[in-house]
């Protein structure tokens, strides 16, 4: 772009648009709230008038209208029904999409526009909305003005004088004694202290200073006099002096000759001005202004100083009230630089514990000590650098009450969405990689979840669906929920479905879960009639693509006639991780602390192999599937299951599953390092990082490591194969 | 020294956007001694205390908007000749009336160029 103002009006619109979508959020619930109107009313001028300076049209014209509507409704002349609430809130949708293709220098088809513009005309009736250019030929009569010199503080500046007005004043005479001087004492500072309270010139009397030769430095040989021009009493001036009382000569008295003010020559410059007539009028002298600047009166004082007085306590009330949190506008790349250095930091850390550690001949227990510290150190320097890059979810929430309206807009169905926890805070990576899964998964919510008006009408719901999506923080994680209040999932369906599409096998007997795991499988879409909305081949599989990308986990709940629950684990950053350290098949992995439960040895009794080569371990009463992890991954696996070391994980699409590895090192902070840039997505492996003593490990993905067991079980084409070449190939 | 070296200007709007791009063509025009406000109240409260020539204000901004600034700095006797140039997208009758009835000294519409913004203050203070 290269245009630095550019970039800050789209900068600046986005904020725009969002307390947009927010204020039109608010008038659809609540009463009427002037205040609200207004700032919605702002939002949209305010782009308006960025976007006529950056010449883009389309923006322009299309915020006029809807400027236009909103003026109407501020005014109390057009009334806020439903329809016009609808026609108010789908306008700033397309607003938003105006910005968007203004920002990336595409123009919106003109159809849209059109259709968008006659909906808001709609509601005022033909005509109503003047062009933009209405008032082009507006002309205002400029009233011209003498511009006096200000002056400088304590400096001599008499136009300036003159052009204060009439103040009141003193002169004063200030001659100091020595002892002045000698008490430490600085005319500078008295004639600073003085002017704050009014305009003041000042006369410096050289006429007692004697000839160089001759000066004595012990003397004083200054005088001053001083000409104040100012509203305070007499008092105030001689507070000033208060503290040199006695030490100098000092004459106070009312200043004799108040220059008069010059007046404002009113330059009436009348124009024929065709469609104003206001300004065709003759310009009459700015009488409010002249006179009072005459003749001040205690009066006019009083009033002055109320006001200020209230401006002063508003102002107080304001920054109490809604003072706006200093923020601070950084380069991304800087941030990304400062967070790669801190994972550096984090890796040099551990690298020299370790060799401490290793050093055994001299135990130095203030060493160890230091050692911790800097642990600690760094722990909160990352701590710190990835709450920079932290961002409320709040945004991503509330464009999905713009998919919720659409969608159910193209179904027919009536729905609202329903946020909880916006200021929940997330890495901004995973904001933006969110949005499109996000997307999906409230049209799915829509289009699939929500019965339509029929259907819940016969069991008894409110017409209106209830989109639920909620965001909260827990234990290290962030957890993101979409529910619905519709029918739940329909098991016997999505298994057909699934039998016809080849994804199971035709004899297949699959528990409650495994069915709901199946929304997950690639090529898998419900609607029997293909909708335009969610039923695009693109299904839920690719969503959790997404969401394992940002290393998390997403998992379903149903309850028949009573809605599904999506719901999305992340990380509370992408950049570092607590992790076990493991070692499998003589390799070192690194387990997410995040997805282990416990670490068990079991009782050979407790081991239960069932054919040929699956074991089940006995558990508190239940059975858990044991997942070798050398042999998943194509490590030579020494048949350590007589007596294994298992790793209890939860895994979503197996629930629990014990992981067998061959020993636990150290559980530790890591730094996750992509492997996706060098390697593309291997399946199993979700990254890698670098150990204290200088190693590579990679870091496990215990859901992938699960889901290939079962893929392995009932559905031998996904991923068992082909994923075992490529751990191999690792 | 001619009186664009002089002159000193306050800006008040609360977009940024417009800020920058009056002082981007006050800079054009070769004003240096300008300052800028996004907060009308914040800005009567500056004025009162180190007065300017002349201030560039937005009209439509939340708190206190440009006619009201205006009518603050014209009933306080210390800022009440200062010069008033309001701008704004949508100059209606109504808007240029009340302006005129307080004194606003010229109006700039929006979108302005340097060339219209030169011409605007040059009809109030003289040639820059």
């Amino acid at each position: 772009m290269g245009n630095p103002i550019l970039d800050t009006f789209f900068e600046e619109t986005e904020e725009l648009l969002e307390s947009l979508a927010e204020g039109l959020e608010s008038m659809q619930g609540a009463e009427f709230d002037k205040e609200i109107v207004n700032s919605v009313f702002r939002a949209v001028h305010s782009i308006k008038g960025g976007a006529g300076a950056f010449k883009l049209n389309a923006l322009v014209s299309f915020a006029h209208s809807f400027e236009t509507v909103l003026d109407e409704v501020r005014s109390e002349t057009l009334e806020l029904t439903p329809q016009v609430m609808h026609t108010l809130i789908r306008s700033a949708d397309h607003l938003t999409d105006l910005v968007d293709a203004a920002r990336s220098g595409r123009t919106m088809p003109e159809d849209v526009s059109a259709g968008f513009l006659s909906a808001l005309e709609a509601c005022l009736g033909e005509g109503k909305i003047e062009a933009v250019d209405a008032w082009d030929n507006f002309e205002f009569a400029a009233v011209t003005l003498d511009i006096a010199p200000i002056e400088e503080p304590g400096e001599a500046a008499p136009e300036a004088e003159a052009a204060s007005g009439s103040q009141a004043g003193f002169t004063i005479a200030f001659k100091p004694h020595a002892t002045l001087y000698a008490n430490g004492h600085e005319p500078a500072l008295l004639f600073a202290a003085l002017a704050d309270l009014g305009q003041m010139t000042t006369t410096v009397d050289l006429s007692r200073l004697p000839e160089w030769d001759d000066l004595d430095p012990t003397v004083p040989h200054l005088s001053w006099t001083i000409a104040l021009r100012t509203d305070e009493s007499e008092i105030a001036v001689q507070e000033v002096f208060e503290f040199v009382h006695g030490l100098c000569d000092l004459v106070i008295s009312p200043l004799a000759d108040p220059t008069p003010p010059p007046k404002v020559e009113p330059v009436p410059v009348v124009k024929a001005a065709p469609v104003a007539p206001v300004a065709a009028a003759p310009v009459a002298a700015p009488e409010p202004s002249a006179p009072k600047a005459e003749a001040p009166t205690m009066s006019d004082r009083a009033a002055a100083a109320v006001a200020a007085l209230k401006v002063k306590a508003d102002k107080a009330e304001d920054a109490e009230a809604k003072a706006p949190k200093a923020t601070l506008r950084v380069d991304l790349d800087r941030v990304d630089r400062l967070i790669n250095a801190v994972g550096e930091l984090i890796i040099n850390q551990a690298m020299i514990a370790q060799r401490l550690q290793d050093m055994t001949t001299t135990r130095d227990d203030d060493l160890v000590m230091h050692i911790e510290d800097y642990r600690l150190l760094a722990r909160d320097i990352q701590e710190g650098v990835m709450a920079i890059r932290a961002q409320p979810v709040k945004s991503l929430f509330q464009r999905m009450s713009r998919i919720v309206r659409e969608a159910a807009d193209a179904t027919g169905k009536a729905a609202e969405l329903v946020t909880s926890g916006e200021g929940t805070e997330v890495d901004k990576t995973v904001v933006e990689r969110l949005a499109d899964p996000l997307t999906h998964m409230i049209r799915n919510a829509v289009d699939h979840g929500l019965e339509n008006r029929e259907a819940r009408a016969a069991s008894g719901k409110p017409a209106m669906g209830t989109i639920k999506l909620s965001a909260s923080h827990r234990s290290g994680s962030v957890i993101i929920t979409v529910r619905d209040d519709g029918a739940g999932l329909n098991r016997p369906k999505i298994l057909e479905i699934a039998k016809r599409k080849n994804l199971v096998p035709a004899d297949a007997e699959l528990s409650d879960s495994e069915i709901d795991q199946l929304l997950f499988m690639p090529g898998f879409s419900t609607a029997a009639t293909v909708s335009n909305l969610s039923g695009r081949g693109v299904g839920l599989d690719v969503v959790r693509n997404a969401v394992t990308a940002l290393g998390g986990r997403i998992s379903i709940a149903t309850t028949p006639g009573q809605g599904t629950e999506f719901t999305i684990m992340l990380p509370l950053t992408l950049a570092v991780m607590d992790g076990m350290v493991v070692t499998v098949g003589g390799q070192t992995l690194v387990v997410p602390i995040t997805s282990i439960i416990e670490t068990i040895r079991p009782q050979p009794s407790d081991l239960h192999r069932i054919g040929t080569d699956e074991t089940l371990l006995s558990i508190r009463g239940r059975m858990i599937p044991v997942v070798d992890v050398a042999r998943s991954l194509g490590f030579p696996s020494p048949d350590n299951l007589a007596a294994p070391l298992l790793l209890l994980v939860e895994s979503e699409s197996l629930g629990e599953c014990a992981l067998v590895v061959d020993g636990v090192q150290d559980q530790r902070q890591v730094v996750i390092k992509s492997l996706e840039s060098n390697f593309g997505s291997v399946p199993g492996v979700s990254a890698a990082t670098v150990l204290g003593d200088g190693r590579i490990a990679l870091i496990l993905d215990p859901d992938a490591v699960a889901g290939g067991r079962t893929a392995g079980m009932h559905m031998p084409n996904i991923l068992s194969n082909a994923g075992r070449t490529a751990y191999a190939n690792v | 020294m001619s009186l664009r070296d002089t002159i000193r200007i306050m800006i008040v709007d609360d977009m940024s956007v417009s800020r920058a791009l009056i002082t981007q063509s006050l800079e054009e025009i070769g004003i240096t001694k300008y300052q800028t406000e996004n907060d009308a109240k914040a800005a009567l409260g500056k004025i009162v205390a180190a007065p300017v020539h002349l201030v560039l204000c937005d009209m439509n901004m939340p708190g206190m908007n440009g006619l009201e600034l205006l009518h603050a700095l014209r009933t306080n006797k210390t800022t009440a000749r200062i010069g008033f140039i309001l701008i704004t997208g949508q100059p209606t009758p109504e808007l240029l009336r009340i302006g005129q009835e307080l004194g606003l000294n010229n109006l700039i519409r929006k979108p302005f160029t340097t060339a219209t913004m030169k011409a605007s203050i040059e009809r109030v203070v003289g040639p820059l």
